[in-house]
């Protein structure tokens, strides 16, 4: 073995004990992981009819004052949104509907739970909220693996 | 070195000092927060019956007592009911006569009472007592009802009293705004809603609507008025109209406090 190729194979054993990628080890695994969670309401009065494109109102634990997000109600009574986990805390959800209304109130954060009712309205017809809350996006969300391998010819 | 010890250790007092009085400014925070009562348009403006009969009131006494707001962490449900619990509150000391009806059509709603030191923060439920008045224009009873009800070019003039008691403990309000956020020495508001409209019904909502459903509606009165007048109380009541339609009313009375749109708990 020459000179030429003891110079080769020691640079090549350095970069591999430091760990640099090279193209002869290219293993690499790459796995990102994100997760979030979606509040699905579903709005109905309690004879089970669903307030069909009522008002929804949306508040921030940190602006009780100003709505996060307003949307309405789909044909089922249903609205889905995502809140911004940044923002521990109660979350409150305001549903209109021709002079009849109520409110839920959803923990999001560490007090979170998976489902919750709450009620409002008026006499006789009252006005059911329910909340689920579901992890979507769930685990690996994007998931990532590269791995390639180059053969090379001695020279 | 010792004079510079002593020096430093001042300053550090007196920082300390300015941390701590800073704190306790915060917590002291206040506000002042109004206590409403509205009957809405319907009382203000009138309204038509389920069955018809334009209806207009001259007065709507509610005598109300024990009003109070709460800052309730969890929120106060209404529809579990029970009593509210919460680490702040703040009450109206007096019993209060009311009349909804008082002032123009377009009239705001009647300030019954305020707190001038209510400490900062969200109070998002709220409890009033409907009590019978010891004295005043509602004397004897938690309320009276007074109006008019014309259809076909016929008028009567009713006046409807209720002795019956009825506590009402309701969450957050649910209207048009947020209420009940007090800001340091800012002014915020609570409502205590009556819909009268429970009563009647309201020809302008569907008759299969719940609402005219299980409302009396005004037909009943009528037929028990006598020379276009009716003036009863509840016992009056009881002896005249058909034992379904006092029931209905019987049901539907503690149905009329509200906060807003948002439903109350009655006992």
């Amino acid at each position: 073995m020459g000179r030429k190729w003891k110079l080769v194979i020691c640079i090549t054993s350095l970069l591999i004990i430091l760990g640099l990628p090279t193209e002869v080890h290219a293993h690499g695994v790459v796995i990102k992981y994100t997760s979030d969670i979606e509040i699905e309401i579903v709005a109905t009065y309690d004879t089970g009819e669903p307030m069909d494109g009522a008002q929804v109102l949306v508040y921030a634990p940190d602006d009780p004052s100003t709505p996060w997000l307003t949307g309405v109600c789909d044909d089922k009574g249903h609205f889905t949104f995502t809140p911004d986990t940044s923002k521990p805390g109660i979350w409150d959800v305001k549903i209109r509907q021709a002079g009849h209304g109520g409110i839920i109130h959803i923990p999001v954060g560490e007090d979170a739970v998976a489902t919750g009712s709450s009620g409002g309205g008026y006499s006789g017809l009252q006005i059911v909220l329910m909340a689920a809350c579901v992890t979507w996006g769930i685990i690996g969300t994007a998931l990532y693996l590269s791995s390639r391998k180059t053969a090379r010819k001695r020279a | 070195m010792g004079k510079r010890l002593l020096v430093l250790a001042l300053a550090a007092l007196l920082a300390a000092s300015i941390m701590l009085g800073g704190c306790g400014n915060g917590e002291d925070a206040v506000g002042t927060l109004q206590f409403h009562a509205n009957g809405e348009d319907f009382v203000r403006q009138g309204f038509v019956s389920k069955d018809g009969w334009s209806i207009n009131f001259d007065h709507v006494y509610v005598n109300l007592a024990d009003v109070t707001a709460y800052q309730t962490d969890p929120p106060y449900d209404s529809l579990s009911g029970g009593d509210v619990e919460a680490e702040v509150e703040v009450s109206l000391d007096s019993v209060y006569t009311v009349d909804l009806a008082e002032g123009g059509e377009n009239a705001p709603p009647i300030l019954v009472g305020e707190v001038q030191n209510a400490a900062v923060g969200h109070y998002n439920a709220i409890s009033w007592e409907m009590v019978k008045a010891s004295s005043g224009p509602a004397a004897g009873y938690g309320l009276v009802i007074v109006g008019t009800a014309e259809k076909d070019g016929q008028s009567i003039d009713f006046t409807i009293k209720v002795e019956k008691e009825y506590e009402y403990s309701c969450g957050e309000y649910v209207g048009d705004e947020r209420k009940g956020i007090v800001e340091d020495g800012g002014t915020a508001d609570v409502e205590m809603t009556f819909h009268f409209d429970h009563v009647f019904g309201d020809a302008e909502s569907p008759m299969s609507d719940h609402l005219n459903i299980g409302a009396v509606g005004f037909e009943p009165f009528n037929s028990i008025a006598e020379g276009g007048k009716l003036d009863e109380d509840m016992a009056g009541l009881q002896a005249k109209l058909s034992a379904e339609d006092y029931a209905t009313l019987v049901d539907v009375l503690p149905t009329l406090g509200h906060v807003g749109e948002g439903h109350c708990h009655c006992e």
